[in-house]
């Protein structure tokens, strides 16, 4: 389709018009421009977030609030994420990175979406805006269902994780600028040696990220040694509907699935 | 809607054109504005050839609606060569021999000045990161690893001392003159 038009509204409540009127949201582009280019555009209009003022990152009092339209660059140099930056050197290059935004990568295809992963993991919550004004969803309920017509979410809100629970790590093809294999983000709480709470989320391995709770029940009450990970890595292939593509088979994906959720906890 | 007039600064000059909705960056600098160092490669932010900065940041001109962007500042190659001088990053590549066909060079350089601003004395890994973006398929990424190294000592008022690495590297004058 052609475009008939691109808005660069400045406020949330205009983008919110432009959106109830069937307008296509766009973050950075990096998803969205390449099908504009190739004459694929996702709907005649589209709407820009980059002026809405929805991009500024505010961490206090162990809680951050990240803005939709915040680039993914801009969540690595913070340094009040300090915990997210392995991972967000994980996600492409960083020439994509200055674009790519947090609320962007909440819709990208699997095997994309590695913050996406993160933020499943930490129970993170959109902040959703649109014609029926504003509400709040968990990130697993946009993850699965996404977001009704016209609406979009402008910001993701997370607790920050205690230091020493969050766990990350991403099988890729190269060292850098590579999709998922297989990612595996987690808040995992351990007391005396064995783990009292735990969330595990992966992505590269089902249509989009999902969490692993088959290894998570597995996990609690035991100790995080190499044995017990492995246990709840292949319990984790029931949690999986891992796909073939360019990168690596379904086959594939399944098989190193426990090896890496054991690495992201042993390294 | 219509076109629109958008305005830029582009290498410290400002500019306006006229671009239908949805006219990428990448295609404004080189079909409006005549400046053909980006390159059009894979347009979809999967090569890094037609990578300028914007607002001082490295970014895939392909991927961004004009638009968007419109009253940024744009930095291209164009804007490198102060006064028609090879900048630092640009004579290490040429001494370096970190430039063969060229389609890759324009961005590789853009990329590596926004690196050198920010960080005058990088790691080869942090080198690695910056270029990861970027597709070379005929100088090797060794060479021009080693010329944006080179290049940061240029800056640092070191002398230019290109790198002995691998033996492939050194060694390609010598087998030339064989």
């Amino acid at each position: 389709m052609m475009i008939q038009a691109v808005h660069v509204p400045e406020s949330a409540e205009a983008v919110a018009v432009h959106s109830a009127r069937g307008g296509q949201i766009m973050g950075g582009g990096t998803v969205v421009m390449p099908l504009v280019t190739g004459g694929a555009a996702p709907g005649g209009e589209l709407i820009s977030l980059r002026r809405a003022g929805l991009s500024g990152i505010e961490v206090r009092d162990g809680q951050a609030r990240i803005g939709a339209a915040a680039p993914l660059s801009s969540v690595e140099e913070h340094p009040g994420l300090g915990f997210l930056r392995p991972a967000m050197r994980s996600i492409a290059s960083p020439t994509i990175r200055n674009l790519a935004t947090v609320g962007g990568n909440l819709f990208v295809e699997q095997p994309y979406g590695d913050l996406a992963v993160c933020l499943l993991a930490l129970g993170a919550v959109c902040e959703i805006a649109g014609p029926g004004g504003r509400r709040e969803a968990p990130v697993a309920d946009v993850l699965a269902s996404g977001v009704d017509h016209g609406e979009f979410v402008t910001a993701v809100v997370t607790a920050l994780p205690e230091p020493g629970t969050w766990y990350y790590h991403k099988a890729m093809r190269r060292r850098l600028n590579s999709a998922s294999i297989v990612t595996v983000a987690s808040v995992t709480r351990t007391e005396d040696g064995v783990v009292t709470s735990t969330v595990i989320a992966l992505g590269g391995v089902a249509p989009r990220p999902v969490r692993a709770v088959s290894a998570e029940r597995l996990l609690l009450g035991r100790p995080l040694s190499p044995e017990v990970l492995t246990e709840a890595g292949e319990a984790a292939r029931s949690d999986a509907a891992p796909f073939d593509d360019a990168y690596a088979s379904a086959w594939y994906r399944a098989r190193v699935l426990p090896v890496h959720l054991r690495r992201a906890f042993t390294g | 809607m219509s076109s629109q007039i958008v305005s830029l600064v582009v290498n410290g000059e400002p500019r306006e054109f006229i671009a239908k909705p949805g006219t990428t960056l990448l295609a404004v600098l080189r079909d409006s504005l005549g400046l053909t160092a980006a390159k059009r490669g894979c347009a979809q932010g999967s090569c890094g050839t037609c990578t300028v900065l914007v607002d001082d940041r490295p970014v895939t001109a392909c991927l961004i609606a004009v638009e968007t962007v419109s009253g940024a500042s744009v930095r291209t190659l164009e804007g490198v060569a102060a006064g028609g001088d090879l900048d630092e990053v640009q004579s290490a590549f040429v001494d370096n021999f970190a430039t063969q066909c060229g389609f890759c060079t324009a961005g590789m350089i853009m990329v590596a000045e926004a690196l050198l601003d920010r960080d005058p004395d990088p790691s080869q890994e942090d080198v690695a990161e910056a270029i990861s973006g970027n597709v070379c398929r005929c100088t090797g990424y060794q060479p021009i690893m080693i010329a944006i190294l080179d290049a940061a000592r240029r800056r640092r008022g070191e002398s230019p001392k290109p790198v002995p690495a691998s033996e492939e590297t050194v060694s390609r004058e010598e087998k030339v003159s064989r």
